[in-house]
């Protein structure tokens, strides 16, 4: 199985359904399912690199913690990630690197504000194929 | 995400709806829900009643959990939600209960201005001022504050502005809270929230925050019209916005500090995104110190947007600022807990007030009014969908006794941002609008199809049920004919 992220409704929000074979996978797929969400990702080159790592009391609050990073990457130092790669994860910690560059209005299409990462009807899962998980975004 | 609600819900008389405390399991006081008989439907249907049931079982509150009738779903607590907690009694403060856009609210710019004179330059002046008013997503302000203005800003708010010669002592006496919580501490605010908030002061973000240009169509009370300057066919500008990422990111961090409060206090909770602490303790006190400081970080936003509204009009048209009779009307905050005082069975009690989507409307003579505005009581700013209108309400004494001086916000959402694309496709909202004698500009490709006026519920019939609740008084309805959207 190939990991994946689409979008579903949510009241005035908009939320994140994700599948993978493994953590470090799921991860992946919703850091990029959050940029595409935020940008045309298609249009962002992988110019430069930084790490995050995040460390959470269990794997729900991880996958918050960590979006969280992401989507500061941007609203703080306007980084925009184009691709996510998970180096390491457990259900308590992750190590990643993100690959982007920064926002430059005149080359990047920049779609939607998202407020936060909410813990609103949350979930990571470890299935018997692999992880899923549903995560709703503020907008 | 449409859920209906299947706990017990009774009408108690022809606006207000009661979920009596045996409904669901933890409930410590009944569930008011402010409607009417042409939105209960959609309340039912909406999923609030299900959020101000659990509301209810957070421990100190007192009264009732209360929704006003724009009421919808939100993160824990409801959009229209208020909740009053006995800080005494071990009552709690809940990040939930304030929302992620800290100090979100409106402020009113009047003018001397004839709307007639305006009304054939508006498409000018729509681009004109979408080309001053830094907003859309990504985009920086025209002020960067160093980290001691950061500071300073964080626990003075628009005093600290005055100081700067950036804001007017006027303005200031007529912003709610006099523009700054007092026990604002900018050591509570994260090093990443500074830095999202260092460069957004004076920008108005994207979603449904908006400037926009109206006219005074219809006056109600016309002695209280003209003591807030208002009169039929002048134009006003109405500022719609927050404390932008810098209160995200407090709200994210404290939801996140807050994790394990509620097993440390033994508080026992029916969603994860109610997390609380007793407003008394460390935790409680240091997530408020954070909370007032994003608060004063959202008065000094709007108040560096209203200059520059100001500045963009008089260059528009020509003239000096002073001969425009620009004064500002007043600036409410509608996402803010604040401790305050009030009776309850008799007597009085500091309360922890939440309002999530909720506006103060305090009653005349009440000391925390500015003197201009005593004798009337506290203006009330509702902000309508861009295509119908919105509104200026009054404080009331019924108010003070039934909703801890709290009236609605605005007109509530009813379909999903996704929802309201698809209802867009193949539509031109802006022509739509157009034809309606409104122009509008967006940043984002998709702004005005997810703020178009059939995605919000009928503002006048929320208002309609706060002026026959006694929670409001009408002053006047605004017309919008110019609107700039991020």
């Amino acid at each position: 199985m190939a990991k994946r992220c689409e979008t579903f409704d949510h009241t005035a929000d908009v939320g994140l359904s994700a599948r993978a074979d493994t953590l470090g996978e799921l991860m992946e797929a919703l850091a990029e399912g959050l940029m595409d969400v935020v940008c045309d990702r298609a249009g962002v080159r992988a110019a430069e690199w930084r790490e995050i790592r995040v460390e959470s009391e269990d794997v729900e609050a991880l996958a918050v913690d960590w979006l969280s990073e992401v989507l500061l990457a941007f609203d703080a130092d306007h980084f925009l990630a184009a691709e996510v790669t998970v180096r390491e994860a457990s259900e308590t910690a992750l190590t990643a690197e993100l690959a982007g560059e920064p926002y430059a209005p005149a080359r990047h299409e920049v779609r939607t504000e998202v407020k936060a990462v909410t813990y609103h009807q949350l979930s990571v899962t470890r299935r018997a194929d692999g992880w899923a998980a549903r995560v709703i975004l503020d907008l | 995400m449409a859920r209906g609600f299947e706990g017990r819900i009774e009408q108690i008389d022809e606006n207000r709806w009661r979920i009596p405390r045996e409904a669901q399991k933890g409930m410590r006081v009944d569930g008011v829900i402010y409607s009417s008989a042409e939105l209960i439907a959609d309340v039912i249907d909406g999923g609030g009643p299900a959020q101000v049931a659990n509301v209810a079982t957070l421990p100190g509150i007192v009264g009732a959990s209360l929704a006003m009738p724009d009421i919808h779903w939100g993160y824990g607590f409801c959009i229209g939600g208020v909740a009053a907690t006995d800080v005494e009694a071990g009552g709690v403060v809940s990040p939930g209960g304030v929302g992620y856009d800290i100090n979100c609210g409106v402020r009113l710019l009047r003018t001397d201005l004839p709307a007639a004179e305006l009304r054939p330059r508006m498409k000018e002046l729509v681009a004109w001022m979408f080309r001053d008013v830094p907003c859309g997503v990504g985009v920086g302000g025209k002020h960067r504050f160093d980290a001691k203005g950061m500071r300073k800003l964080l626990g003075e708010g628009v005093g600290y502005l005055v100081r700067k010669g950036l804001a007017d002592e006027a303005d200031r006496e007529v912003t709610e809270s006099g523009g700054c919580l007092a026990g604002a501490d900018p050591d509570a605010v994260s090093d990443q929230a500074i830095k999202r908030g260092s460069g957004q002061c004076g920008t108005l973000g994207a979603g449904n925050h908006f400037v926009e240009i109206q006219r005074v169509e219809k006056v109600y009370d016309a002695e209280a019209a003209d003591a807030l300057g208002l009169a039929e066919g002048l134009v006003t500008v109405m500022i719609h916005t927050g404390s932008r990422g810098l209160g995200h990111q407090v709200c994210g961090d404290y939801l996140k500090a807050l994790r394990s409060a509620p097993g440390k206090y033994g508080i026992e909770l029916p969603d994860r995104q109610l997390v609380c602490a007793p407003a008394e303790s460390g935790e409680g006190r240091r997530y408020l110190s954070a909370m007032r400081a994003a608060a004063n970080y959202a008065w000094c936003n709007r108040q560096l947007l209203i200059n520059i509204v100001r500045k963009s009009l008089a260059r528009f048209l020509g003239r000096a600022q002073s001969s425009l009779g620009l004064r500002q009307v007043y600036d409410v905050a509608h996402n803010i807990a604040k401790m305050e005082t009030h009776t309850v069975g008799g007597r009085p009690m500091r309360l922890c007030v939440h309002r999530k989507g909720a506006t103060r409307a305090f009653a005349p003579g009440h000391d925390e009014l500015p003197q201009r505005y005593r004798r009337i009581g506290q203006p009330v700013l509702i902000p309508g969908d861009m295509g119908t209108a919105s509104y200026v309400l009054l404080g009331t004494e019924a108010a003070m006794e039934q909703s801890f001086g709290s009236t609605c916000h605005g007109a509530g959402r009813v379909m999903s941002r996704k929802q309201a694309i698809r209802s867009a496709a193949g539509r031109q909202i802006d022509k739509e609008l157009a034809a309606k004698g409104v122009i509008a500009r967006a940043r984002g490709r998709t702004g005005l199809a997810e703020e178009q006026p059939d995605a919000y519920k009928d503002v006048d019939a929320v208002v309609e049920c706060v002026a026959s609740a006694h929670l409001a008084r009408k002053v006047a309805r605004l017309r919008p004919m110019g609107v700039i959207k991020g």
